[in-house]
C-alpha cells in the first residue's frame, strides 16, 4: 500500500524541461525529506502531486487516486499564501480553508493557532517570515489527509521557530498520514525523518532510509552532498 | 538531547534507555513514556522510537502490557549481565586509549593507581 506511486513523470514549460522520468513510491506513516539544491525541481514536484501544475506526462497516484480534483482532496500542501491579500487576517484566512477544505478541522486548526502563538487579528503583511511558516503550517495540517506538502519550511526562520515547527509535526501527524518535505540543507531535519529522497538533474535519483544510511557510518549531510560533490570537481 | 550523525539513532535511544534501566534511573517495573513523549523530548520520528522499544522488547529490557504501555523488567540477572558487559566495554575502551598513549597493560595499570591514590590525597586533604 502505497500513500504516494510516481511512475515516469515527465514535465516541461516554455519548452524547458523541468523534471524527466520521476520515479517515487512513499509508505504511510512516513516523514521524508526530498533534498536537492534550488531549481532542481523540488517545489514544481509538490505542485504536480497536489495537482496545482498541469500538462504534465506520466502517472501520479495519491492513495490510488489518479484525477486531479480526487488528488486534491488527499494532498494537503499550502504554497506560499500567494493568493490572499496582504490586508488580510489571519482568522479570515482560516475561514476561507474552513470554506474550501471539507476535511478542515477547526479544533485542531485552534489548538495548533494556539501552540504557534498566532494572533487571529494579525494581518498578513504584518507577519515575520517565521510567523509566516507558522501560519502556513497551521493551515496545512489542519487538513486531514493522507499526505502532506511542506515547501521548504525552514528557510529563512531562526532556531526557535524551527523548533516549534519540528515539534508541531512529532505532535500532530496522525500515525497513517505521510509528510513530503523539501529542503536543500538537512542538518537541522534529521533526526526526524524516516527516508531521504535526492533530486538532482530534473530527476529523483535514489530514496534511501535514514538510519540505514547511518548504519553504513555516515551522516544524512554527507550522503546528500556526495550527490552534490561530483559537480564542484568539475 | 543531542546524537550521533553517522550511528542509527534508533539503537542510540536503545542504548541510551539500557544505560538508564542498568544505572538505575529507570527501575523494575517503571512505566515508560508514551511513544509520542519519548519522541518530542528527544526530538526524533516516532517510528524510530517504536523501533528502538520493538528492539529493547525483543532483548527482553522492557515488555508491552496492552493498553497500558511498557514497562521495565524486573529480570535481574539480565540487568545485571548488561552491566557486566558495560563495565567490560568502558575498560577495554580505556585500554585502547591507553594503547594509543603508548601505555601497555602494566603501564596503564600503574597509571590508573597512580591516579587513584592522587584522587584519595585530594579528597582526605579537602575534609
Amino acid at each position: 500500500m502505497t500513500v504516494l506511486s510516481i511512475k515516469n513523470l515527465n514535465y516541461s514549460k516554455h519548452r524547458k524541461l523541468i523534471l524527466q522520468g520521476v520515479c517515487l513510491d512513499l509508505e504511510p506513516g512516513k516523514i521524508v525529506a526530498l533534498l536537492g539544491a534550488n531549481g532542481a525541481g523540488k517545489t514544481t514536484l509538490m505542485r504536480i502531486i497536489s495537482g496545482q501544475a498541469k500538462h504534465w506526462h506520466g502517472q501520479v497516484l495519491v492513495n490510488g487516486k489518479q484525477k486531479d480534483e480526487e488528488r486534491k482532496a488527499c494532498v494537503s500542501f499550502t504554497d506560499q499564501l500567494s493568493g490572499f491579500s496582504n490586508g488580510m487576517k489571519i482568522a479570515q484566512i482560516a475561514d476561507f480553508y474552513e470554506q474550501v477544505f471539507p476535511d478542515f478541522d477547526r479544533e485542531e486548526y485552534r489548538k495548533l493557532q494556539q501552540f504557534m502563538n498566532l494572533s487571529p487579528d494579525a494581518r498578513l503583511r504584518e507577519l515575520s517570515r517565521g510567523m509566516k511558516e507558522k501560519l502556513i503550517i497551521s493551515l496545512t495540517f489542519a487538513r486531514q489527509v493522507p499526505l502532506y506538502l511542506l515547501d521548504e519550511p525552514f528557510s529563512g526562520i531562526d532556531v526557535m521557530a524551527r523548533k516549534r515547527i519540528i515539534n508541531s509535526i512529532l505532535l500532530w501527524k496522525n500515525e497513517q498520514a505521510t509528510i513530503l518535505l523539501s529542503d536543500h540543507f538537512v542538518n537541522e531535519i534529521a533526526s526526524v525523518l524516516d527516508e531521504v529522497v535526492i533530486v538532482k538533474n530534473q530527476t529523483v535519483l535514489v530514496k534511501q532510509g535514514a538510519d540505514d544510511i547511518r548504519a553504513k557510518g555516515q551522516s544524512i549531510e554527507q550522503y546528500y552532498e556526495g550527490f552534490y560533490q561530483e559537480d564542484e570537481n568539475d | 538531547m543531542e546524537f550521533k550523525d553517522n550511528v542509527p539513532i534508533y539503537l542510540q535511544i536503545e542504548q541510551r534507555l539500557i544505560k538508564q534501566i542498568v544505572q538505575g534511573q529507570l527501575q523494575a517495573g517503571d512505566r515508560l513514556p508514551s511513544v509520542r513523549k519519548l519522541a518530542v523530548a528527544e526530538t526524533v520520528n516516532v517510528n524510530t522510537v517504536q523501533r528502538a522499544l520493538r528492539e529493547l522488547n525483543a532483548q527482553g529490557f522492557i515488555y508491552t502490557k496492552r493498553g497500558e504501555g511498557n514497562f521495565v523488567t524486573d529480570d535481574e540477572t539480565l540487568i545485571e549481565d548488561t552491566k557486566a558487559q558495560l563495565i567490560q566495554q568502558a575498560l577495554t575502551e580505556f585500554l585502547k586509549e591507553m594503547g594509543g598513549l603508548g601505555l601497555d597493560h602494566g603501564a596503564a595499570q600503574a597509571a590508573l593507581t597512580d591516579y587513584l591514590r592522587k584522587e584519595e590525597q585530594d579528597d582526605s586533604s579537602q575534609h
